[in-house]
């Protein structure tokens, strides 16, 4: 696996040694050691080189040299800047490098400028070496022999069908994909693990194919089905099924970097697309199809031009694979297309060749703009043409009536002026567009305000018939492309025609002829002889299937990119794909029904496996993988008995409660301020095209499992589930759960500690208050005792849900004397005896240095009034109010030290008489600066906390073996 | 040779000259040479935690990062950067070429604010920081600093990621990613910023194509509820005692799932993060509560939300967290397009005394040494004065100022840079950059180096391409280190 962490290291290796790898590219042919003497070479190395390095290496060697001269190559020094050669070999009058260190400002008629710029003038001796070795023919030692010529890369070769090896366990032989992983292994003398069990292998084919686990029953049915066919029949079934489109439908959309919106836009103006998910229940339904992978392709590059003839025009909508990438500027939106066109269809970096020949693979620049002319020459209609029905119904008649409304304001403000408009320019006046483009700056800020209020709410709404967001050609096309100079729009170059890759279609490859040349183009990526396409895609299924690709770059087929590890079976799997019709439902059956996939993940026959090949590369196993995010809280609801399986239409919000219940992959995926949660799960980052997620372990992930409401709610749902018909019997509940987690029965061991968890939760629950579960604020009844200085406190045991407050016992008033005794958030009533006064406990979760807060006040000017007091812990009594009537004191008390723990006890009594004693009450609690503790706020209920059967419904989806697949 | 002297402790006393005439073969080899010490280092703390603590390439002055953004763009000539002669000409048209800036300006507008010497070194800063200029002698000020267009979405991209459009990963990220954190407990990189977002929102703290795990964690400072801070890190349902008992419960359903499947670094990886993020949700309580803090040092930072988050960033870097972002507020505060008198004056009244007091305070407790704190904008402002313009939001400027990406005013201090320091200058009227410019590149390869990296050689493959920070530019200014 290429994960983060090689990356890290592998990459600041070759960053390190891309200089090397640059002589490689370049000098393929270009002068060697052969053709200079040895005194000229060592001249070189004792003379120029060092110069080089020294002076000039700072701004021209390697990626980003100024001007593109790279003097740290032979190659790069006879190439010159991107405007003109600076040497000519065996002439330093004609070679502008000599005129540039000599200051001399001018060659002939041409400026150059002094160099170097940065540091010294060169010595006199410094210049005359220079010129000396100019004079020599520039000679350069013969660097690293060459790997290969990028000519002869393995993946830019033909697909050949390889024969099948010969193996000796033909044994374990399913099918041909077996014969060459198996001829790996006996190279090495190993073997395949054993056949994965039933249980395994039913749990790996439900996520891989659907995304989803199976039920304890089809588990079971399936254990036990005696049929030799039951494995295939599984196989068929799911790959029938409507989950599977979803489920790699995902997959791909990691490909398409797709996004609802369209990242930063300024100005508060609409970022959403509102018509993305046209593009994702597209590719939903071209998975269930199982629309052969070159229409796949076709549609989603050129769908415009396929579907001209046709009255049906769902298929436009296969275009978001080009339109819903991130806006910023024309050309980076361009850049952006061809990045996800030919890293995702070929695997190849062209948009490495946006400001250079491409450094290590055979793209040059010239090919980058010839093949963004293609997409220049392409544009999104001002309207997005229909492909629904809006549905008949009154909320979206009302809907149409509210847009009308809306639409009216920006209407009033544009007719004048568009009135205004016409009468200025007649020629244009058919045409109420180019009449607004007319709008001067002050009317057009305006106007853009205004619909943006309208805009939003069309967003807002969902109700619009869906559309397609496609491109079509310009009404004019033009010749052809123009290079830009390290791609920048204020240099440009030579023009170049629109044509394919020369890298397929050879050297000065054929002009398109047809509009933009993008069904040309689209139509030479699925050529059967293209090399890349169908590798690409076939290693893109492997990786799905068996967690890594037979190539681990699978977005990088190039000279970068890592080679195969069985190159014949990848070959091999290609030509079979395009001769089965490039059908991917063939291509998963013919790889699931293999000896390799349904190997088990733990390989008990060689103990020298994992030092023989630590990386599996082999297959030595199946790999173990762990759940993305989807396929997670996916199952969490599945478990819970709750997930909405309803497929297609607008996205939905994931994160935010109530949480939906639908599957994850139709989660609104916002580009600019995607939910952390999304990052922390290693979810495809959707500003660019994602060949493979990257997979980290971190706590924050942990987190989420153990506190995130979300997890909280599926256990809670599970725990009823559980409870319900199990007539109490806690064994059947921790079976039950096992089985909707797990899918499998508890060993004994597990249930009897099951069992134990459970009572252990009971008696932690049991030793809390009364149920009251706030650890800062309790209610309950007492006295203060003068003698000891201490509260007599009792909780409260009744919380009054209806009246919100809490009592000593059901009835109001109490059958045991205490009348009218209770506390609520603003107030309460003490009882007739001052043995029976209302108390609220404030207890401090921290130590501090508290100020207290308050006021009393009482209602009724009959009786003898209420008496506050508040009483410390340790301190004893430390404030007494007493009030008349209807009086109203308020009190403070500044730093009051707490220790952890210490609590403060609000105690109100009747005095001698209960009579009308009903008061209300502030208290506030703040340490020293920092938040405040509100009796008035944070007043409530028996706060619920989870049951321990939730506790132990969480813990099971906690687990490992809940999160990763065998 | 000043300039390389890292390389000649990353290469041992050969020089580099030597090293290149012995393996005759250019810059791989020299480069493999160092590979080898980091890959060992990286070997022996393997793990599928991204975040674990790494080496970088040479020694580090900075282990840790404070970056105060006064975002919306500070003047230079306000603040740190005084330019007697705008009193000259204010009221005049400046002589020579008029720079263009996002809107149009008019003449010289002299600074309100009175510049006055600080501390031994004698480094002029305005009376809008009193409390800053009490450290004069621990700031590095970099009076060239210089970017790309007067606008504040390309800029804050530019300053935060080094690139100005595409959407690649944060400074803070880059760190993590090359350093790893100090402190499993707490999130590696933070983003303080109260009432909401910046502009250009969270992509100013985003991982862009690095694993999630670097993202910064953004805190709303507004807030002072923990579990308003960080998501999922306190469960109301579950009291840790319940909670101790089903990790325990959950650690032995994994321990029995592992015995079957031996040598699984993946399943250790995420039976090890289920303790973390245990001990995580103490900690991080802990260091988001400043009311730990003695009274006196909640006093000297201020009452007001300035004070509360640089208290809060000091917490953060003490207990580890390699790098914190302190954001002035949502949307960009420091704009002053108008009035520039008052709203300085608010804007600078609002944080002084906090940012006053963090230095102090890092100093005295040793932590200035190694922690380098940056302060600025993303660009600064025109030293002319803004001109209104009709039927823009700018109808109805007077007495602002204009963006100015031509020359601004940023300081360092701490980690390794020289204390007392003025570097670099802008022209007579401090509209651009003129001696010895420092490009935000410059500033990025310069941190780097402070933190022991090579800016060069912190790579990312994405896209068939090495991704830096300092995108194809960059060079360290070796003249701000100590």
């Amino acid at each position: 696996m290429i994960g983060w962490e090689q990356n890290l290291k592998v990459r600041g290796w070759l960053c390190r040694v891309g200089a090397v790898g640059i002589f490689v590219w370049f000098c393929g042919g270009v002068g060697s050691a052969a053709d200079f003497s040895k005194q000229q070479l060592e001249f070189f190395e004792a003379k120029i080189r060092p110069l080089l390095v020294e002076s000039c290496y700072e701004c021209h060697q390697g990626h980003g040299a100024k001007s593109g001269l790279k003097l740290d190559s032979r190659a790069g020094v006879l190439r010159g800047t991107d405007y003109r050669k600076v040497v000519e070999p065996g002439a330093p009058e004609k070679s502008a490098l000599l005129f540039a260190v000599k200051h001399a400002g001018k060659m002939g008629a041409v400026k150059v400028e002094k160099m170097p710029k940065k540091g010294e003038r060169l010595s006199a001796q410094a210049v005359a070496d220079l010129e000396s070795w100019v004079k020599m023919g520039v000679p350069w030692p013969e660097e690293v022999a060459s790997e290969e010529d990028p000519k002869n890369h393995w993946a830019f070769q033909p697909v050949k069908r390889a024969a099948l090896p010969k193996v000796k366990t033909l044994n374990r032989a399913a099918n041909g994909i077996d014969f060459f992983v198996l001829s790996g292994l006996e190279g090495k003398e190993m073997m395949l693990a054993d056949e994965a069990g039933r249980r395994t292998l039913i749990r790996r084919l439900y996520f891989d194919l659907s995304g989803l686990p199976p039920t304890f029953e089809e588990v079971e049915s399936f254990v036990s089905n005696q049929s030799p066919r039951a494995y295939e029949e599984l196989v068929d079934g799911l790959l029938q099924s409507p989950r599977y489109g979803e489920r790699w439908g995902r997959h791909w959309l990691d490909v398409a970097r797709y996004s609802d919106t369209k990242g930063y836009r300024g100005g508060g103006s609409e970022r959403r697309f509102i018509y993305s998910h046209t593009y994702r229940d597209w590719v939903i339904r071209a998975f269930n199809e199982d629309l052969p992978y070159d229409q796949f392709l076709l549609y989603q590059l050129a769908a415009d031009y396929l579907t001209k003839d046709r009255k049906d025009k769902r298929d436009l909508a296969a275009m978001g694979f080009l339109t819903l990438g991130r806006r910023s500027t024309a050309d980076d939106d361009i850049d952006d297309r061809l990045d996800v066109t030919f890293r995702g269809t070929m695997a190849l970096t062209v948009s490495c060749s946006r400001c250079h020949d491409h450094k290590f693979d055979p793209i040059p620049t010239e090919d980058y703009y010839s093949l963004a002319s293609v997409f220049i020459n392409s544009e999104e209609p001002r309207e997005a043409p229909v492909i629904g029905e809006p549905e008949d119904s009154a909320a979206y008649r009302s809907y149409l009536v509210n847009l009308a409304e809306k639409q009216k304001v920006v209407d009033a403000f544009l007719d004048p002026k568009v009135a205004e408009l016409a009468k200025k320019f007649p020629n244009l006046a058919n045409s109420r567009f180019q009449l607004i483009t007319k709008l001067d700056r002050v009317d057009r800020r305006k106007l853009s305000n205004l619909q943006r209020v309208v805009d939003k709410f069309v967003a807002d709404a969902g109700m619009e018939a869906d559309r397609a967001l496609i491109l079509q050609d310009r009404e004019k096309v033009s010749a052809g492309g123009r290079i830009l100079i390290r791609g920048s729009r204020s240099r440009p170059g030579k023009a170049v025609p629109r044509h394919f890759l020369q890298l397929v279609a050879g050297e000065n490859p054929p002009a398109f002829k047809n509009g933009s040349g993008r069904l040309e183009m689209a139509q030479a990526i699925v050529d059967v002889n293209n090399p890349l396409t169908a590798r690409t895609m076939v290693n893109r299924v492997w990786q799905h299937h068996f967690g890594e690709g037979l190539v681990r770059t699978p977005s990088d087929f190039g000279l970068q990119g890592e080679k195969p590890s069985h190159p014949e079976l990848l070959d091999w799997l290609s030509v079979w794909f395009v001769e089965n019709g490039w059908s991917l439902k063939k291509l998963h059956r013919l790889i699931l029904n293999s000896s390799t996939y349904k190997q088990g993940s733990v390989n008990a026959r060689g103990s020298d496996y994992a030092a023989k090949d630590p990386e599996n590369r082999l297959l030595w196993r199946m790999n173990r993988q762990r759940l993305e995010f989807e396929p997670m809280r996916d199952a969490a609801l599945v478990a819970a008995g709750r997930l909405d399986d309803a497929m297609f239409g607008r996205s939905v919000k994931m994160t935010t409660q109530p949480f939906t219940q639908r599957r994850a992959m139709y989660a609104y995926v916002d580009r600019q301020n995607l939910d952390p949660v999304f990052g922390t799960f290693d979810f495809a980052s959707p500003q660019k095209h994602t060949g493979q997620r990257p997979y980290t372990t971190i706590p924050t992930q942990t987190l989420f499992m153990l506190n995130s409401p979300f997890v909280m709610e599926q256990a809670a749902y599970l725990a009823k589930s559980v409870m319900e018909g199990s007539d109490k019997d806690q064994t059947a509940m921790v079976k039950n759960l096992y089985r909707k987690v797990l899918l499998r029965e508890p060993a004994a061991e597990e249930l009897a500690e099951g069992l134990r968890f459970l009572k252990g939760q009971q008696v932690l629950a049991s030793a809390r208050d009364n149920k009251q579960t706030s650890t800062v604020w309790q209610y309950g009844e007492g006295y203060y005792d003068g003698e000891t200085r201490r509260v007599n406190y009792q909780p409260f045991a009744t919380w009054a849900a209806k009246e919100k407050r809490w009592q000593p016992s059901v009835t109001m008033p109490d059958k045991k004397g205490m009348g009218y005794l209770h506390v609520f958030g603003g107030g309460g009533h003490p009882s007739n005896d001052p043995k029976h006064g209302a108390i609220v406990r404030w207890q401090a979760p921290d130590e501090m240095g508290a100020i207290v807060s308050g006021n009393l006040h009482r209602r009724s000017d009959q009786g003898d009034g209420v008496r506050l007091r508040v009483v410390h812990s340790r301190l004893g009594l430390i404030r007494e109010l007493d009030i008349m009537g209807t009086e109203n004191k308020a009190f403070e008390l500044s730093d009051v030290q707490m220790k952890k723990g210490e609590s403060l006890d609000f105690v109100v009594d009747c005095k001698q008489g209960s009579n009308s004693d009903s008061f209300t009450w502030k208290l506030d609690v703040r340490p020293g600066g920092g938040k405040k503790w509100s009796l008035a706020d944070q007043f409530g209920g028996p706060g619920r906390i989870a049951t321990p059967l939730e506790n132990l419904a969480q813990a099971l989806l906690c687990a490992n073996e809940f999160m990763f697949v065998d | 040779m000043k300039k390389d002297r890292h390389r000649e402790d990353a290469f041992g006393p050969l020089s580099r000259r030597e090293l290149l005439r012995r393996c005759g073969m250019g810059m791989g080899s020299v480069a493999l040479a160092s590979l080898a010490g980091r890959e060992a280092a990286q070997a022996a703390t393997s793990s599928l935690n991204p975040l674990i603590p790494k080496a970088p390439h040479f020694d580090q002055k900075a282990k840790r990062v404070i970056h105060i953004f006064a975002n919306g763009g500070p003047s230079q000539v306000d603040t740190f950067d005084p330019k007697p002669m705008l009193s000259k000409y204010h009221g005049k048209t400046l002589p020579g070429e008029h720079l263009k800036t996002e809107r149009k300006t008019g003449t010289a507008m002299r600074s309100p604010f009175e510049f006055r010497k600080h501390g031994e070194s004698g480094l002029e800063i305005s009376d809008l920081f009193p409390n800053v200029a009490h450290s004069a002698d621990d700031l590095c000020v970099i009076r060239s600093m210089h970017a790309n267009v007067p606008n504040h979405e390309p800029s804050l991209m530019l300053m935060n990621t080094g690139f100005a459009r595409q959407a690649t990963p944060s400074m803070g990220a880059w760190v993590n990613y090359g350093l790893g954190t100090d402190n499993e407990n707490l999130p590696g990189f933070v983003s303080l910023c109260p009432g909401g977002v910046p502009i250009m929102e969270t992509q100013n703290w985003r991982a862009g194509f690095l694993p999630g795990a670097f993202q910064g964690t953004h805190i709303d400072t507004k807030h002072t509820d923990i579990d308003k801070l960080i998501a999922n890190i306190e469960n109301e349902k579950i009291p840790s005692e319940f909670q101790r008992q089903q990790v325990d419960l959950i650690q032995s359903l994994n321990r029995r799932f592992s015995e079957a499947r031996p040598r699984d670094s993946k399943l250790e990886a995420r039976i090890q993060s289920y303790e973390l993020a245990y001990r995580m949700q103490m900690e991080a309580s802990d260091a988001f509560d400043v009311t730990k803090e003695p009274a006196h040092i909640r006093e000297a930072y201020g009452e007001g939300l300035q004070g509360r988050q640089m208290l809060i960033a000091r917490r953060l870097v003490e207990r580890g967290v390699r790098f914190v972002q302190v954001w002035h507020g949502a949307g960009q505060p420091w704009d002053s397009h108008s009035k520039i008198k008052e709203a300085h004056g608010k804007l600078a009244g609002d944080c002084d005394q906090a940012i006053g007091t963090l230095l102090k305070d890092l100093k005295q407790r040793g932590l200035l040494e190694d922690t380098l704190v940056i302060w600025g904008g993303e660009f600064g402002r025109t030293p002319t004065v803004e001109l209104p313009t009709p039927g823009s939001n700018a109808a109805d400027t007077k007495l602002g100022r204009d963006h100015n990406h031509h020359g601004f005013s940023m300081w360092l201090a701490g980690g390794g840079v020289k204390g007392g320091y003025a570097y670099g200058a802008t022209d007579e009227f401090g509209f651009k950059a003129e001696e010895n410019p420092v490009h935000v590149h410059d500033l990025h390869a310069t941190i780097m180096h402070l933190l022991g990296f090579d800016h060069e050689a912190l790579t990312y493959r994405y896209s068939g391409r090495d991704y830096r920070l300092t995108d194809l530019e960059g060079s360290v200014v070796h003249d701000l280190i100590a």
